[in-house]
């Protein structure tokens, strides 16, 4: 049986490791809003990207095509886009990309390929570098949150590009977290290199591509040059998404948090009310039989 | 006969422009084009440069792009642009003070956007 002053302190500190979760709740529903508001705002951008890829990739090239639209003829070699958070705290966010990574990687190494991850956010990095350290590519940090600026999504698109053209990898996938609600995200996966066009967008190309489009420059010229921002945009979406998901994960894990703490709070009091009138009760007996010995 | 083509000016943080035009003219890198209802298809590489709006003869609204791509439609023209600002809601102090704290990159650009004003 814990005394009166044990359970005392013990109260205190969950009630302070509430102010604290609550705090951090706060914050997150405060930043969601703004990071929710970019990922809506970044897709159609991204939506738009892929039309116009869709357009150009029905002109059907074949093999001949550019290699970041139609792959390099190989997928021996993969390359992982791993998008984690910096920070922890944020309910199964880096947890669930983590498993995704996981799997994937088994799952492509059974079938005999290579595979290199690229890890973007330090979470995911720090879980998987004891079993797959030695495929890392690069690791990224710093670029969460409300922050993200596609300055950061070219760079990384510059350093994917480098890679494919230096021959260290043949496909290239992004791992992320996609936001779907403030307390829904969905871990999926986007190939990058050959260019990914949906089923569903290809049809409806396929009719806008019934009529014969112009292109100026011409048409190998202007994909070298849409490629490349194609992977910049589809990679500054995904960056877009992972951030408003691992905010609105933070603010779910800290609301059950502050749930919990509550909870805890109310039967811990309930405990140390009991025990402070059992106390009391136990005195006033001594007292009282004390006096009738008299 | 439709009299207007639906623009569409979209960057990567947002939409931009939405809204039906009589004519839009833009910055494509083998030279400017105007884009009337009912246009051919195209799809054109763009470069830094002013994309106009014109309304009854009359140019309304512009529009600095830094390069991107214009998807034209009978219907409609996306113009896909990794940076742009409304030259009418421009400030070119405000646009210095911006360029001060950017990136180099968006910075020239910024820049570029003040001595267009």
């Amino acid at each position: 049986m814990p005394s009166l002053k044990d359970l005392k302190t013990r109260i205190n500190s969950v009630k302070s490791t509430q102010k604290i979760t609550s705090a951090m709740k706060m914050v997150a529903a405060a930043k969601l809003r703004r990071a929710q508001e970019a990922a809506e705002q970044g897709r159609p951008y991204a939506d738009r990207m892929r039309q116009v890829m869709a357009n150009l990739v029905t002109k059907s090239h074949g093999v001949d095509g550019p290699a970041l639209l139609v792959g390099n003829g190989k997928s021996d070699i993969h390359l992982l886009v791993v998008m984690s958070a910096d920070r922890g705290l944020c309910g199964g966010f880096n947890g669930s990309i983590t498993r995704q990574t996981r799997s994937e990687v088994s799952l492509l190494r059974s079938e005999g390929k290579t595979v290199k991850l690229l890890m973007v956010g330090r979470k995911s990095a720090d879980a998987l570098r004891r079993e797959l350290g030695e495929v890392y590519l690069d690791q990224l940090e710093g670029i969460q949150g409300t922050s993200v600026s596609f300055a950061d999504a070219v760079s990384i698109g510059k350093i994917i590009r480098n890679g494919f053209e230096a021959g260290e990898f043949d496909v290239c996938t992004v791992i992320y977290n996609k936001f779907v609600s403030a307390i829904t995200q969905e871990v999926t996966l986007a190939r990058l290199i050959p260019a990914e066009v949906g089923p569903g967008e290809a049809a409806s190309a396929n009719e806008a591509s019934t009529v014969n489009y112009d292109y100026e420059p011409e048409e190998d010229e202007l994909l070298a040059n849409l490629l490349p921002r194609n992977i910049s945009t589809q990679l500054f979406n995904a960056l877009l998404e992972s951030s408003a998901s691992e905010l609105a994960a933070r603010m779910t894990a800290m609301d059950n948090a502050t749930r919990n703490a509550g909870d805890l709070i109310d039967r811990l009091t309930l405990v140390y009310n009991r025990s402070r009138q059992a106390t009391i009760t136990k005195e006033l007996i001594e007292i009282i039989s004390g006096a009738e010995a008299v | 006969m439709a009299k207007t083509t639906q623009l569409e000016l979209v960057t990567p943080a947002r939409v931009m422009v939405q809204k039906a035009v009589e004519m839009v003219v833009a910055p494509g890198v083998e030279g400017l084009f105007g884009v009337l209802p009912r246009h051919a298809p195209l799809l054109a590489e763009l470069a830094r440069g002013v994309i106009e709006v014109h309304e009854n003869g009359k140019i309304v609204n512009r529009y600095m792009i830094d390069g991107g791509f214009a998807d034209v439609t009978p219907e409609a023209v996306t113009i896909l642009a990794e940076r742009a600002e409304d030259l009418d809601a421009a400030d070119a102090a405000d646009l210095n003070t911006r360029a001060d704290a950017a990136p180099e990159v968006e910075a020239d650009f910024l820049r570029a956007v003040a001595a267009a004003l």
